[in-house]
């Protein structure tokens, strides 16, 4: 045999095993366990970002709060004044859409 | 495969379908497990770069733009996974004779005495022509499709494989005299 023909044959050796369902299940399962992993991470980003910007927004109100609480008190019975109103309009509205039926 | 069929898995796995590219993955994973194996040295070595080839290529999917084939594409990301790691450079010059005794299922193989010459001349070549050789003479990848793979002109995969393939005889030759 000439070294060609042996190269040849010592490189045509099969490396690879025949088709291994255990490989194709190892990849499935590392991909879907990286997937896992992201969408962990971004359910924890998201979370603490809520967080922070909770905090951001009830910090500044707390240290505003104890040298504000006429105006406070005013705020809430105007919110309070507001939304009985609003529920009253849309009472109303209701039953005049039932009347024309 | 067909390309067809090829295709339809590609955009189911996609959006995301799991069946779909374990189908990708089992047409094409002993072209890919053959490629590394030759390219790293080490079974147990490749067999992880492929994994992690996959799992790349699954979370890349939406980049693959098709100009080469899925098989190419994969082989590509495993490539350059290994010769970062550099694991190659760190393992390929030691071959056990266990390794290459495993590759005996049966089949009429060329004598151990030439695959353990041919394996340590395989890991003394440089990285881009241990691959260029064991892509194209190892596992029957065109030149284009190893130049697409290895990111390179044709012509320089071209010279490598004749570079490589005259390293390898000379190697083959040399181990007759000891």
């Amino acid at each position: 045999m000439d070294s060609e023909a042996r190269l040849m044959r010592a490189l045509g050796a099969k490396v690879a095993p025949a088709r291994d369902p255990a490989f194709t299940l190892a990849v499935i399962r590392a991909a879907e366990q990286r997937r896992f992993k992201a969408a962990t991470l971004l359910a924890l980003l998201r979370t603490a970002g809520m967080a922070a910007a909770a905090a951001a927004l009830v910090l500044p109100l707390l240290a505003w709060v104890p040298g504000n609480m006429a105006a406070l008190e005013q705020g809430v019975v105007m919110a309070g004044a507001m939304l009985t109103l609003v529920g009253v309009a849309r009472l109303m509205s209701q039953r005049v859409t039932v009347g024309a039926r | 495969m067909s390309p067809h069929d090829e295709a339809r898995l590609i955009a189911a796995a996609r959006r995301g379908d799991s069946r779909a590219f374990a189908a990708l993955v089992d047409a094409h994973q002993q072209a890919v497990r053959g490629f590394l194996r030759r390219f790293a040295g080490s079974w147990a070595d490749a067999d992880d770069i492929a994994q992690e080839a996959f799992v790349t290529a699954w979370a890349k999917l939406g980049r693959f733009e098709g100009r080469s084939s899925f098989r190419s594409w994969v082989s590509g990301i495993g490539f350059r996974i290994a010769r970062d790691a550099k694991r190659s450079h760190a393992r390929g010059a030691v071959r056990d004779s266990d390794w290459l005794a495993a590759q005996d299922n049966g089949e009429e193989q060329a004598p151990i005495e030439d695959r353990l010459a041919l394996a340590n001349a395989m890991a003394e070549l440089p990285d881009e022509q241990r691959a260029a050789v064991a892509l194209c003479l190892g596992e029957g990848f065109s030149h284009s499709e190893a130049a697409a793979i290895l990111n390179m002109p044709l012509g320089t995969v071209k010279s490598h494989v004749t570079r490589g393939r005259e390293r390898l005889l000379r190697a083959l030759e040399a181990s007759d005299g000891q």
